[in-house]
């Protein structure tokens, strides 16, 4: 078995539909600019109608057009909003892959570091462990929302963000970035249920916010000790980190800014190890993307277009 | 005489309580002397170590060819527990005059069972899941289950009973392992060709397992100690 694996080599069954990762990468580097968004979610706009066919992401393709991940990801998850369960529904099925490739991740470090720290593969064990409970439960709250596997194309991107070939970096980009946003996910996702009065999601996210606090422990300490006395290697894992949350960012729907769709959990990440320097320098990072204002306008004039063009009207200047 | 506590130095100031064998309350029969020396049960738990520490490592690359998410998330706990059983391993190491950094100390028998890994290691594609399970399910757990049997059985139970009660949790661990692992083999193989991928792929390794002498490179002597 070789070591290191592309991330199309992720192995499915026959439910699950990639989407392609180019559509995240944009989403990670879009600028403050109505125009220059518009124009790059049409050139993407047939690939995104290609990944969502047959899946239940069709149906907001239908309503929001290419754009419709700017609706789902920019606006915060109320329980009154539209379509508020169809997008609880995306973001628990977005969650649900995000785990199987934390699993996965963890479970490549065992096989792709044959020579890491013993302590280093108990950590990663501990983790399978961990993460494909996650699955399951994650599995379990998709039905119990009404939900199922494979009903959203599945994008490879986190495992593609974080898998680096190098371990320090690995557990940067996993442990720190994917498992970090875990946590902001997850506690927006806690606030959600109890605005709901949904105790079987409540709880069941809350213990997986315990796990996921280990784990970003886990990268804390395996960074430092994979770049102990080595500062311009602790420099690279900290920018691959950084890299890794700009794209995590998704323009700045993950940030600190007061119109973010999920906030970054503070108190939960300082318990896991993150200082209040790196928080900063987090907060920074995942501001950089356009402003919510920038977004609805180019949402809104990228559904208009969509609408007009389907009723064959071409699209309106 | 009244009743005397603690003894005094001549043979009339002796307590008044009865005297036992350590083995008296309750009845123990175990005998001193086994078949292995403190040098040779080193030997097999770092032989065990080895074994668990690269099943571990290669159920953890797999995770991500499988396609069946079951296997996925079942195979999540074995990893686990392996890691476990490879640590408890490594920690009696230094109690057997291994030295404290022997903690993390793995090693094959002999090359043959290093090879025989390598095999069990070799399916890639996620069309091999068969080929996958069978390697560890089929054949290396079932016989680490019968070599840990037979250590516990033939280590002295006095004198070596700390590895003993490692052994105990690990079989049972195993066993579970063993038996989930082949419910999902019985699922995948649903017809008589997968069945017989099944035996094909297990007769090729347990006879290359056989040749290697097993995880502690003394099958044909064990076997020949138990007949």
């Amino acid at each position: 078995m070789k070591r290191f694996i592309e991330p199309n080599e992720l192995a499915r069954d026959s439910r699950f539909i990639r989407q392609d990762n180019a559509m995240a990468t944009v989403l990670a580097s879009m600028p403050d600019d109505v125009d220059a968004i518009v124009a790059a979610f049409e050139q993407f706009s047939p690939m995104i109608e290609e990944s969502v066919r047959g899946t239940a992401a069709e149906e907001l393709f239908e309503a929001y057009g290419p754009a419709f991940t700017l609706v789902v990801l920019n606006e915060p998850l109320d329980p009154d909003s539209a379509a508020a369960t169809m997008r609880l529904i995306l973001r628990m099925h977005g969650i649900f892959v995000g785990e199987l490739q934390a699993l996965e991740g963890a479970a490549r470090s065992l096989w792709d570091f044959p020579d890491a720290p013993w302590e280093f593969k108990m950590n990663m064990a501990r983790q399978c462990w961990d993460e494909g409970r996650h699955v399951q439960i994650f599995e379990k709250l998709l039905e119990h929302l009404g939900g199922h596997v494979g009903m959203f194309p599945e994008s490879t991107f986190l495992f593609e963000a974080a898998c680096s070939d190098d371990p320090a970096m690995r557990v940067a980009g996993v442990n720190r970035g994917l498992e970090g946003l875990a946590c902001d996910v997850f506690r927006d996702m806690i606030r959600y249920a109890e605005k709901t009065g949904d105790e079987v999601m409540q709880q069941a996210v809350d213990y997986v916010l315990a796990d996921e606090i280990t784990h970003v422990r886990f990268g804390s300490e395996w960074v430092k000790e994979f770049t102990k006395g080595d500062p311009e290697h602790l420099k690279k894992t900290q920018d691959f980190r950084r890299e890794v949350d700009k794209q995590f960012s998704f323009g700045g729907s993950r940030s600190d800014r007061e119109d973010a769709a999920i906030p970054i959990a503070w108190e939960d990440r300082k318990e896991a190890g993150f200082s209040e320097e790196e928080l900063k320098d987090l907060a920074a990072v995942s501001a950089e993307g356009p402003s919510k204002e920038t977004l609805t306008q180019a949402a809104q004039i990228l559904r208009d277009r969509f609408h007009a063009k389907r009723s064959g009207e071409g699209a309106p200047s | 005489m009244s009743e005397r506590m603690y003894p005094g130095m001549s043979p009339d100031e002796r307590t008044t309580f009865a005297p036992y064998s350590a083995f008296d309350i309750p009845a123990d029969l175990r005998q001193l002397h086994g078949r292995y020396d403190v040098a040779s049960v080193a030997k097999r738990v770092r032989n065990f170590r080895y074994a668990e520490e690269w099943m571990m490592m290669i159920m953890g690359g797999w995770v991500a060819t499988v396609p069946e998410v079951p296997v996925k998330t079942g195979i999540g706990k074995v990893i686990w527990e392996g890691a476990q059983a490879a640590d408890e391993f490594g920690k009696r190491l230094p109690e057997l005059r291994c030295g404290r950094k022997a903690v993390e100390a793995s090693e094959a028998s002999n090359d043959g069972f290093a090879s025989f890994v390598q095999a069990v290691a070799e399916p890639e594609t996620p069309d091999l899941t068969i080929e996958k399970l069978v390697g560890i399910f089929d054949v290396l757990k079932p016989h680490m289950v019968e070599i840990y049997e037979t250590t516990m059985r033939e280590t002295d139970q006095i004198s070596d009973a700390p590895t003993i009660e490692i052994l105990e949790t690990v079989v049972r661990k195993t066993r579970r392992h063993i038996a989930w692992g082949q419910e999902v083999l019985d699922r995948l193989c649903d017809t008589e060709a997968l069945r017989e991928r099944r035996r094909a792929r297990a007769d090729e390794l347990s006879e290359r397992l056989a040749a290697s002498g097993g995880v502690t490179g003394t099958l044909a002597s064990d076997r020949g100690q138990l007949n």
